[in-house]
């Protein structure tokens, strides 16, 4: 169909991720070639998993497997733990046991290393201590998911090579910047703006609504500069979500994907039109 | 794409339609450049039939409304569809250019 190069870039955005499941169906369906994927935060995993040639079907299984409630392990009685202050935080502490969490990543990652992928793979992560943006893109790809989706607080930091990382979206939501770095053409970069909370009933969903206000700004103000950069294509891929999303709504999983699906092939035409011309 | 021009007093409205991409774009930025060279500085960009701009596009609006700024004029947006707008806020562009529901306000924006 072409000779451009084309990477599909999946940004964070938790459980909303999946709705890439959608995109790469839609664009497998039209015989888009994907040269690169390009994934960060909870869009590392789905980034990895496209990367390394797994079928929708398979993704939306290890969805489910993978997020659900137990991975929060210990997280509401470290949350008290901390505030009566038995419990001391450093740079390597998170509120939550990653035990969980780490069995099943491993379970769903040991098997693969980027090297060997079907797809060249980037994932993004933050190094917790220099407050810089990491690339990964060699070895192991367990290290390198696990790091991606390092929450900061939520989940313990990863180390990875002698460096302490945590999620890349502290730095750069939706890496479209990696895509431009390796060459792409053609950027697909699928992106979440997180949701505003209603009512703020804690201290803690006062900070998560603060957080989640950095994050979208920080979304929209990397990608006005990587659109206005780059000298090539790049199409946002934006899924509408009506409501929003719990982290482990895994029953909306369909919609989600269909939702991915829909956002995509309203693009499509446009994509295929480039490619062709 | 296609692209019509038409002079509201002083105001030169570039009214466009379908998509804005790497193949139109460099269309669009000869249509407003045309205007520009002309000593039109005060431009309107009507988007209203806009269905659809890339990023190919948004380069060329940006080109536009730094080159009319420094000759002391603007370029301002009318008629933003939804999804063109989504886009244009996600790329920062409605923060730094004026924008309005209709041609009408646009061109009122100038102040006659």
């Amino acid at each position: 169909m072409n000779s451009k190069k084309v990477s599909i870039v999946i940004g964070s955005g938790g459980i909303k991720c999946a709705a890439a499941i959608g995109l790469v169906k839609v664009l497998e369906a039209e015989g888009i070639p994907i040269d690169l994927v390009v994934g960060c935060s909870g869009g590392s995993m789905y980034a990895a998993l496209i990367a390394a040639g797994v079928t929708a079907e398979a993704m939306q299984e290890r969805t489910l497997f993978l997020w659900t409630s137990e991975i929060m392990k210990d997280y509401t009685s470290n949350l008290k733990a901390t505030q009566d202050g038995s419990l001391r935080f450093n740079e390597r502490s998170g509120l939550v046991d990653d035990s969980v969490m780490n069995e099943r990543l491993h379970a769903a990652f040991d098997e693969y290393r980027f090297e060997g992928l079907a797809r060249p793979l980037r994932l993004v992560a933050t190094d917790l201590m220099r407050g810089e943006r990491v690339v990964l893109e060699k070895g192991s790809l367990f290290d390198a998911v696990r790091a991606s989706l390092a929450i900061p607080l939520i989940f313990p930091p990863w180390e990875v090579n002698g460096q302490l990382l945590v999620d890349g979206a502290a730095v750069d939501p939706l890496p479209v910047d990696v895509a431009i770095q390796e060459g792409a053409e053609v950027i697909i970069a699928m992106g979440f703006m997180l949701s505003n909370r209603g009512r703020m009933r804690s201290m803690t969903a006062v900070q998560q609504q603060l957080n989640n206000i950095y994050m979208n700004n920080l979304l929209k103000a990397t990608y006005a500069f990587y659109n206005l950069a780059h000298h090539a294509e790049i199409f946002p891929i934006l899924p509408d979500f009506e409501e929003p999303l719990g982290m482990f709504d895994t029953d909306k999983l369909p919609d989600i994907i269909a939702r991915g699906e829909a956002a995509a092939r309203a693009e499509l035409p446009r994509i295929v039109r480039l490619l062709e011309a | 794409m296609e692209t019509s021009v038409e002079m509201v007093g002083s105001v030169a409205v570039v009214a466009v339609s379908g998509s804005i991409d790497a193949l139109t774009a460099p269309e669009l930025a000869a249509a407003i450049n045309q205007q520009i060279e002309e000593g039109h500085t005060n431009l309107v960009a009507d988007l209203a039939g806009v269905e659809y701009t890339s990023s190919a596009g948004l380069r060329v609006l940006l080109g536009a409304v730094k080159e009319t700024r420094s000759r002391g004029g603007d370029l301002r947006l009318a008629g933003i569809r939804p999804d063109v707008k989504k886009v244009l806020d996600l790329s920062g562009f409605t923060s730094i250019l004026k924008h309005y529901p209709d041609r009408g306000s646009a061109v009122d924006s100038y102040g006659g």
